[in-house]
Parts: structure tokens; C-alpha cells; sequence
């Protein structure tokens, strides 16, 4: 076990330096920060001077290697639009994101569940048919479309709803929570919906086919032959044993959850990390876009290496 | 289904009406002012937010002509050797300060200083001298007509409270103090600031002239997907979006509780040639002679393009043909030289087949997707046009990160150019445009192409310390008979402004598309 974590997180290191590898590649197609630092009346001293002042003038790998050195010792340097240093932005930003990732991983998880058992059971019925139809939609619908359908009905005809933004926050310590307010939570409503349907429909049919599959073994048989209800059948018996799969997406859907939040963030104008991406993309601001996905591919290992450690930990015949 | 009752009657449970006051307005727009600091960026979003919150010597009014703000007059000081100002007695800084002689000497170091942005306005500037507490000298090292009128966005900071807080200097890099903080002596304060979040404002009880609004509070949120400012506009969750996508302006004029506001800007969307380059860089006919170099191909091409369906089909009617490099609102636009080559696609043929390309030529046009109002789509069209007179025309479009360097790097045989002069003065465009490119000089930055003619050259020092206006204007008239003779560039339309507000709101919309608060009530 001990020597699998290590190899394991060896590994996620090797990932994590080929992906920052890659960043920086690509940084250089992104485009060029000078023109948008620098005013009109620039002039071509006045690039030139910028540029190495920044490092921008040397190869990506240079870069690349003093990002990770200041990284490292923790300094993720300044951004380039804001003057301010990239660390205190991203945590500034960190809570919208991780609230909404979360209320929408509850929402995707206890809704995904619950029809996926009840399309399982009533598999014929009419419901189970209507909503396995419309988790077509949720699956094959583009995030942004969602989006941008639920503000036009709930925010600009009906009214109900916020169009953007986070409503007011409470502010402890550090970490701004909109958890709090009416206005918060009123806030939180559409876009966790938006970012949680596409989970939701694709834990439901995961469920749902688990669930077909397992009521077929013969120990659920011989549970209704000992005379246990319907329910604890369904719940102990058949829905426990498809978890090991539903774990699995869940978790990686959880890290999905936080990186595909971009989208989201954006058509809600949700100010959250997604949207500081979006937002240093189009101003080329590198140190924000480098810390961003540096943190978005530790998350994503992370997470991986959890779910296998979780595996090994849930199905006892992993263990060899 | 399941899921849209959940929101609904989550929504009906949580429906709470948050609604603000009558004098909050709150606004959005696609970029957030990056810093606070009047000095250290020169740009749009920075300048015409701090406008609301600074003042400099000068200001312009709702038609652009300046006016007395910080400085209550001025005059030439002998025969042109700069301009002295005297300065408004009376006027506090939002903490209290008073306004002196020192602050706009003060201002005038930091913003001329090579950390600063802005330091091209004072090229001109030989030194300032403070005679006394509210008389201020400002020498140029040549005459200098326009002077006054070129520094409406130089605004004034307080020493004292620069000095305190150590932010004599700004740091666009690591930032400092007066990256998120304001003090200014103008209208609004900034109360509340979150970089890219939201900027609120409050009026300052202190400030010296009469408040012509009824704002109690502003607030400010960048909005950067179309999409969804248009939805918060008409959800009516802000109170005025800037601007309003073209193709969604019928949607919101016809909505009731909103309307669009539209004009037209100071920037004029042009196209401009590799001038310079011997070769034609993106061709099937590698190793000839670059057709642009022929003047007739360049009259062929201004002959070619039907600016009027641009306008109509592309900005829906909103913009306005250009003839020159300036729209007729600027000081400077020459009468003279109002007609614009007229559409005739026969001509242009014959022009081509004169200079020896009666069987065409491709070329390659480069064009930002994501700079000017539908700039792609106009593109597009250009090169449509293009080919029905024979030329082929490879276009390649691209997000303006990427698009200076390529121009930077004369990777280009046609371009599209939007040009929004600083000054509001046809000397702008000519310096940075049309004069042959001199770094030392500072001169002709912007003009990528590298077109060059000695009698512009000469003419521009002139125009800028010409005392005289209608001897200034003749020789702008001759500049302008030169650039358009030459086919330098082709004007092609002044981009339109299109602000989308609620019914209750009214404002003034001025062409260099700042928002000012000061104009502004809500009933």
C-alpha cells in the first residue's frame, strides 16, 4: 500500500512538470501582453524595455524554469493587469469557485442518485422515460446554452433570479461565503444548476445502469426471498454495491466540477477563478494564467491519486 | 422538468427584492480599469473611469470643446514659448486637502516620468514653473496651439497625499498604493474597490462646482460576455451596459424599461498596406513586385469597397462613411477633403488592369476578431468586395493579443486599423499614422505599413506650432490632399457607439465613449 502511494505521487509530480511544460509553451501562441500594458502612444523602446523587464524576451523553458523556482518558494509572482501579487488574487477568488463547485456537486450527486434509482426501478414507466429523454438534452446541451436559456427564463422574463454575479457576500476571515444571504444563495441558484447538469445526467445514467445490472444478480433475489421490504433491497443491497463506479466519477467529476466552472463563471460573470482565467487569457496576464494551471493540474492529480487510494480502500479484492 | 419547478420554487422561496434606491446607478462594461492611478496606464477604460474621480486643468465638456476645470484660464505666454495657467482657488482633494500650485507641478513629474504611461503628452513640455500658490508656467520647447487641448486627461494628484502613502511614482508591475486607491478633487470618490469585481463610487460633498447629477451611489461592474450584460440590462439587474452587441440593439430598444443610446465615436476604422515590403508576403506569385506599391492598386482597392452596405448590413446602419483619418467632430477635419472615394467597382477594374494586374493578384489581409465592433465580419466583406474586382484576398483574423505582434512584426500585406485620436485633433493620426516611421522622433509609431512622404514629414512640425488656425488648417488641408491623393489609407466608416441604458436614466453620451457621472439623473 505505502509503496504504491509513493509511486503514485511520483507520478503525479512527473505529470505536473510535463503540464507546466506545456503551459508555457503555449503561452507564447496566447499572444502578446506588451500592447495591452503599455498605452497607444507607445513606442517600440518602450516594448522592447517592457519585455525584458518582464523575461518575456527569453525561451519558454527559461521561463518556465524561474516560475518554478519562485513557485517553489511560494511566489507566484505579480499579475500583469492588476499590479497585485497573483497568490493574494487567486485566494481573493478561491471561495466563489469552491462554493459553487460544491453546491453544484450536492446538487449533481443527490439528484443524479435519486433519479438514477427511481429510472431504475420504474423502468418502464412514464416519468422514468420522460426524464431519461430530457437527460439527453442535459448531456448533449452546451453549457454556455443552458446558461444562457436559464437567465432568459428565470432572470430576464420571469424576474425571479439574478442574472450575474454573487449577490452580497459575508466576509470571515478570509473566505468571502455567500452561503449566508438571501441574495447569496438566490445567486447561487442558476449557475449550480448550469454547472452541475451535465454530472447530474451522467451520474443519474451511471446509477440507473448499475443499479439495472445489479438487480439482475441473484443475491438481490434471494433478499426479496428472505422477505426484507422493497426499500432496504433497493437502498442496502442494490444501490451500496454500484458505488464503486459512482465514487469514481464523482470524483472526477468533483475536479471537472472546478476547472469547467470557466464557462460557467463567465456567462454569470460569477467572479470566481474560472472567470480570473478567462480574464487573464484575453489580457495574456501569463502569471495568472501559469498559477492557474498549476493549481488546476495539482487538483486534478490530487484527485486521482484520492480515488485510487479510495478504490483500494472500498473493493477489498483491489488488494493484491 | 423536474429540475426547472426546483428552481422555480426554490426561486419563489428565496425571492427576495433587493431593489436599489432611485439615485444608485449601477453599470457595466466589458474591461475593468486596471489600476486607480491616473498616470500609469493610457487607455479607454482607465482614463474615462478616473475622469469621474480626478480633474485636470482642463476639461471637456458634453460636445468635447474644452473647458475651465482645475485652471479657471490660460494664455500663450509671448510668442509661443508655452502656456500659463491660473489655477481655481478653493478646491479640496476628496481627503481634504487644498489644491495648489505644487500639486500640478507635482502631477506634471509624475506623469511625465518614464514609469508612466502618459509621459508622451508632455513630449512638448520643456519644464514647469510655479510663479505662485495658483499661477503655473508650462514652457513648450516650440509653440504649441494645441497644448491645452491635449492634456484634458492629464489629471492632477495631490502631492502631499502621494508622499505619504509612497506612491510619487506609479508601479504598473508590482503596484502600490494608488493602484487601489484614489484621491482626486473631482465629482465621485472611490469608496469601495475590488480589482475586477466591482468599483463602487460616491458623489464628494467637498468638490467646487455644482453637481448636475442626483447619484448618491455608483457602482461599477465589469461584465466581459456580451451576452450577459445584454440579460442583466433588461433583467434589470444594471442600469446602463456599454456597449450593446450591434445585433442586439433592435431587442433592447423594443423591450419596454430599455433603450438604446447611439452615436458616433472618434475612431475610425481604416485599412492600411505594406508599403515598404519590396515582395508581397502571402501570395501565390512569390518573387514579384508588391502591387501596393503602385498607387493605382491602391485607388483600385479605396474604388472597390462599398462602405455604404458595410454600414448598413454589418452596423445595421449605426456608423458613418469616412473620408479621412479623423470623423468631422475632431478639430482639424478637413472640409476641404470631405469626399470619399467614391464605390465604382468598373473603375477599380480598369485602375488594375493600368497598372498591369488586369488578371488579379492574392494577397494576404490580416484582421483582429476581437478589437473593433464586428471587425471579422467587416473583414469579410472587404474581401468579398475585393474579389469581385479581381484580387484575391487571403484573409486571416485573430484576437488582437496576437494581431500587434503580427504587425509589430510586418507579418501583413493589407491590415485593418481602428484609430481613436488622443487629442481630438487631426495632428494625432497624421503623427502616428502617416509620418514616416522614427523612433527617435517618436514619430509615426503606429504606421506599420511604413508609407513615407517627404512633404508630410515637413508639414507636421509646422501643423504642431502653428499658432495661426487658418493657416494651420491649410496646411492640415494640404496634409490631408497628400494622404488621400496617395491612397495611404483607406477610411472606411467611424465606428459607432451603442450604450444600452433603462428608461429612467439619462445621460450624455460624448464621441471619446467615456461615461460621466457627473451627467448623469435618474428619475
Amino acid at each position: 500500500m505505502f509503496s504504491f502511494v509513493i509511486r503514485r505521487i511520483l507520478q503525479a509530480l512527473l505529470v505536473l512538470l510535463v503540464v507546466g511544460l506545456v503551459a508555457f509553451a503555449m503561452f507564447n501562441f496566447i499572444g502578446d501582453p506588451i500592447d495591452n500594458m503599455l498605452g497607444q502612444e507607445r513606442t517600440q523602446e518602450d516594448v522592447d524595455r517592457l519585455k525584458e523587464r518582464l523575461g518575456l524576451d527569453q525561451p519558454f523553458v527559461v521561463q518556465y524554469a524561474k516560475f518554478l523556482l519562485a513557485a517553489a518558494q511560494g511566489n507566484f509572482g505579480v499579475s500583469y493587469e492588476q499590479g497585485r501579487p497573483v497568490a493574494d488574487i487567486l485566494a481573493e477568488r478561491a471561495p466563489a469557485t469552491l462554493e459553487l463547485a460544491a453546491v453544484s456537486g450536492v446538487f449533481a450527486l443527490t439528484l443524479g442518485i435519486v433519479l438514477g434509482v427511481f429510472t431504475a426501478i420504474r423502468r418502464d414507466g412514464f416519468w422514468a422515460n420522460v426524464i431519461m429523454t430530457l437527460s439527453l438534452v442535459g448531456v448533449s446541451l452546451p453549457t454556455f446554452l443552458i446558461g444562457i436559456l436559464l437567465i432568459y427564463l428565470f432572470s430576464v422574463e420571469l424576474d425571479w433570479l439574478p442574472s450575474f454575479g454573487r449577490g452580497d457576500t459575508v466576509q470571515i476571515g478570509g473566505w468571502s461565503t455567500g452561503l449566508l444571504t438571501t441574495s447569496g444563495l438566490t445567486a447561487l441558484i442558476l449557475p449550480s444548476i448550469t454547472l452541475g447538469l451535465y454530472q447530474m445526467t451522467l451520474i443519474m445514467r451511471l446509477v440507473r445502469s448499475e443499479m439495472l445490472e445489479v438487480m439482475r444478480q441473484d443475491y438481490i433475489r434471494f433478499a426479496r426471498a428472505r422477505g426484507l421490504s422493497e426499500r432496504t433491497v433497493t437502498f442496502r443491497h442494490a444501490l451500496k454495491n454500484t458505488m464503486v463506479p459512482v465514487i469514481t466519477v464523482t470524483g472526477l467529476q468533483l475536479g471537472s466540477l472546478i476547472a469547467f466552472a470557466i464557462i460557467t463563471e463567465s456567462v454569470f460573470q460569477w467572479p470566481g477563478m474560472g472567470l480570473l482565467f478567462i480574464n487573464a487569457i484575453q489580457f495574456v496576464d501569463i502569471p495568472v494564467m501559469a498559477a492557474y494551471l498549476m493549481m488546476i493540474s495539482v487538483m486534478f492529480v490530487a484527485i486521482n491519486l484520492i480515488v485510487d487510494i479510495l478504490y483500494v480502500a472500498v473493493d477489498p479484492r483491489l488488494r493484491t | 422538468m423536474l429540475m426547472f419547478r426546483y428552481a422555480a420554487i426554490s426561486a419563489l422561496a428565496l425571492a427576495c427584492a433587493s431593489a436599489a434606491t432611485a439615485e444608485t446607478i449601477r453599470w457595466a462594461g466589458t474591461t475593468d480599469p486596471q489600476t486607480m492611478d491616473p498616470h500609469a496606464v493610457n487607455s479607454a477604460p482607465v482614463l474615462g473611469f478616473l475622469n469621474n474621480v480626478f480633474e485636470g486643468l482642463v476639461r471637456r465638456g458634453k460636445d468635447m470643446s474644452v473647458e475651465p476645470a482645475l485652471a479657471t484660464s490660460w494664455e500663450p505666454i509671448g510668442d509661443g514659448e508655452g502656456w500659463r495657467f491660473t489655477l481655481r482657488e478653493g478646491v479640496k482633494f476628496h481627503d481634504g486637502a487644498e489644491f495648489t500650485a505644487e500639486d500640478v507641478l507635482f502631477s506634471y513629474q509624475r506623469a511625465s516620468d518614464e514609469a508612466s504611461d502618459t509621459r508622451s503628452w508632455f513630449a512638448p513640455v520643456s519644464g514647469v514653473n510655479v510663479i505662485d500658490d495658483f499661477t503655473v508656467d508650462i514652457m513648450t520647447s516650440a509653440p504649441n496651439p494645441i497644448f491645452p487641448d491635449s492634456i484634458a486627461n492629464w489629471m492632477i494628484m495631490d502631492s502631499g497625499w502621494a508622499e505619504t502613502n509612497s506612491a510619487t511614482l506609479p508601479d504598473k508591475e508590482n503596484g502600490n498604493y494608488a493602484t487601489l486607491n484614489a484621491n482626486g478633487t473631482g465629482a465621485f470618490m472611490v469608496t469601495d474597490r475590488q480589482p475586477g469585481l466591482s468599483t463602487t463610487l460616491t458623489p464628494f460633498g467637498g468638490w467646487w462646482d455644482e453637481a448636475e447629477h442626483n447619484i448618491t451611489e455608483a457602482t461599477f461592474t465589469p461584465i466581459d460576455n456580451p451576452a450577459t450584460a445584454v440579460a442583466a440590462l433588461l433583467s434589470g439587474d444594471v442600469d446602463m451596459i456599454n456597449p450593446v452587441p450591434i445585433q442586439d440593439a433592435a431587442r433592447v430598444d423594443q423591450r419596454d424599461g430599455t433603450k438604446v443610446i447611439r452615436g458616433i465615436e472618434a475612431r475610425v476604422i481604416m485599412l492600411g498596406f505594406g508599403h515598404e515590403a519590396d515582395q508581397l508576403k502571402y501570395t501565390a506569385m512569390a518573387g514579384e513586385k508588391n502591387p501596393f506599391q503602385d498607387v493605382r492598386v491602391r485607388e483600385a482597392v479605396a474604388k472597390a469597397i462599398n462602405v455604404d452596405a458595410i454600414r448598413q448590413t454589418i452596423m445595421r446602419g449605426s456608423a458613418e462613411e469616412a473620408s479621412q483619418l479623423v470623423s468631422p467632430a475632431m478639430r482639424g477635419y478637413s472640409d476641404a477633403n470631405a469626399a470619399r472615394t467614391a464605390y465604382d467597382p468598373e473603375g477599380a477594374k480598369a485602375l488594375l488592369a493600368e497598372a498591369g494586374y488586369a488578371d488579379g493578384f492574392s494577397f494576404g489581409l490580416k484582421c483582429p476578431n476581437n478589437r473593433y465592433l464586428n471587425d471579422e465580419a467587416v473583414c469579410q466583406a472587404v474581401t468579398g468586395m475585393l474579389a469581385q474586382v479581381g484580387i484575391s484576398a487571403e484573409l486571416d483574423a485573430m484576437p488582437v493579443q496576437n494581431y500587434w505582434p503580427e504587425l509589430r512584426a510586418d507579418n501583413f500585406d493589407m491590415y485593418l486599423l481602428g484609430w481613436s485620436p488622443g487629442t481630438f485633433d487631426h495632428e494625432h493620426p497624421v503623427r502616428f499614422l502617416v509620418t514616416t516611421p522614427n523612433a527617435e522622433k517618436k514619430l509615426g509609431s503606429w504606421n506599420f505599413g511604413g508609407f513615407s512622404n517627404a512633404r508630410v514629414d515637413e508639414l507636421l512640425p509646422m501643423v504642431q506650432s502653428e499658432i495661426d488656425d487658418t493657416k494651420r488648417q491649410a496646411m492640415i488641408d494640404e496634409t490631408v490632399a497628400i494622404y488621400q491623393s496617395e491612397h495611404a489609407y483607406v477610411p472606411l466608416y467611424v465606428q459607432p457607439l451603442v450604450w444600452g441604458v433603462r428608461d429612467n436614466v439619462e445621460l450624455t453620451q460624448r464621441p471619446d465613449n467615456f461615461f460621466i457621472l457627473r451627467w448623469v439623473t435618474m428619475n
